[in-house]
């Protein structure tokens, strides 16, 4: 279709963004994780408040560690530092997990402040609507496009339903799985992580047989 | 360790490169999704797939640390559901936003189910699933 970008520049554009992140935040982001923790922002709010008490326990617990070592002579062993809020480290966390370089000590910075998860989401809209405006393909508009009215239901009830239903198993499938797209999809099979690349491949191999069915039976 | 505004920076530039290029992509468009799915273009497959394979190679490059994950019970129920979600609806979690910022207002639905369907997730796994953490955003 005219007016959108070549592959090579999508598939260059997404993985700028996603070593970017990874290299300036030394996480993974994920869109459905982002959605999760902003919808549950109260139980968020708190456990990040906790997580700021538990820090100040932790820097003691690692000054009196290296204190001791320092006096005894010995090299830091691991000093029995209380978990924080979130459980830290986090082995099976979802897709807004921490990443660091192999080398680096492990310093498990902890999942992203709440609030730039919030930021994430205006974000894309606001990416998505510069690139709709400067691209001129924004148009209002309460259908889905004629792909959607031909393949699927041209019944605007229907559509709505559709929708609806659609967006719940988005939704619901994205967070039993760990991730979505950009966790599992971009960040995960980018790290090779075994339960990414299954998960992308399941969700991946649903779509395009529910995408069949629509095209050619339903 | 990060500073909180040089994280929301990140996330900020993150947020407006990922809308922006989603958008272009084409990914906001059913019609587009719907050829990728089913093979009649591969433009758009060939950019997700074009992106994992330099992200494999960059992170291999920056020794990114490759992280465990354990592939628990919810992770091939989970992403059926996804796929046959963004099937029909043409949205992962990103794109209903990208689609309502480019008019497509019924998207706004999709993006009503998407929290309701979060919501179910954290509900269902505490009353019935029981799975850990790596599900329902435990």
């Amino acid at each position: 279709m005219s007016g959108y970008w070549p592959w090579w520049a999508g598939a260059a554009g997404l993985a700028l963004i996603t070593i970017n992140y990874a290299l300036t935040t030394d996480r993974s982001f994920g869109v459905s994780s982002a959605w999760d923790r902003v919808l549950h922002w109260r139980r968020e709010r708190r456990l990040e408040e906790m997580d700021a008490e538990f820090a100040d326990d932790r820097a003691l617990a690692e000054a009196l560690a290296a204190a001791t070592a320092e006096h005894f002579g010995t090299g830091p062993s691991a000093p029995a530092v209380p978990p924080g809020a979130y459980g830290t480290p986090q082995p099976l966390a979802s897709d807004a997990e921490p990443t660091v370089s192999e080398d680096a000590p492990v310093a498990d910075p902890g999942p992203a402040p709440l609030v730039t998860q919030a930021a994430l989401l205006v974000s894309i809209f606001l990416g998505g609507l510069i690139a709709a405006l400067t691209s001129g393909r924004f148009h209002l508009r309460f259908d889905m496009g004629p792909g959607f009215h031909d393949l699927v239901t041209a019944d605007p009830i229907t559509m709505v339903v559709l929708l609806f239903v659609g967006g719940v198993l988005v939704g619901f499938g994205t967070r039993l799985a760990g991730g979505c797209s950009s966790g599992h999809g971009l960040n995960g099979c980018g790290r090779l992580r075994p339960v990414s690349l299954v998960a992308t491949a399941v969700f991946f191999g649903t779509a395009v047989a529910v995408s069949f069915l629509l095209w050619k039976v339903i | 360790m990060r500073t909180r505004g040089a994280i929301l920076l990140a996330n900020i530039i993150t947020g407006l490169a990922l809308g922006f290029t989603v958008s272009n992509i084409g990914f906001g468009d059913y019609t587009e999704l719907n050829r990728m799915f089913t093979f009649q273009d591969l433009r758009m497959l060939l950019s997700f797939a074009g992106a994992v394979v330099i992200i494999v190679c960059a992170f291999a490059l920056l020794r990114i640390r490759r992280t465990p994950g354990r592939i628990h019970a919810g992770v091939v129920p989970g992403a059926v559901l996804f796929g046959t979600g963004w099937a029909i609806s043409g949205g992962c979690p990103a794109i209903p936003i990208v689609q309502v910022a480019g008019g497509y207002l019924p998207a706004l639905v999709t993006i009503v189910g998407v929290t309701v369907g979060i919501r179910l997730c954290r509900w269902a796994n505490a009353r019935y699933f029981h799975l850990d953490r790596g599900s329902c955003g435990l």
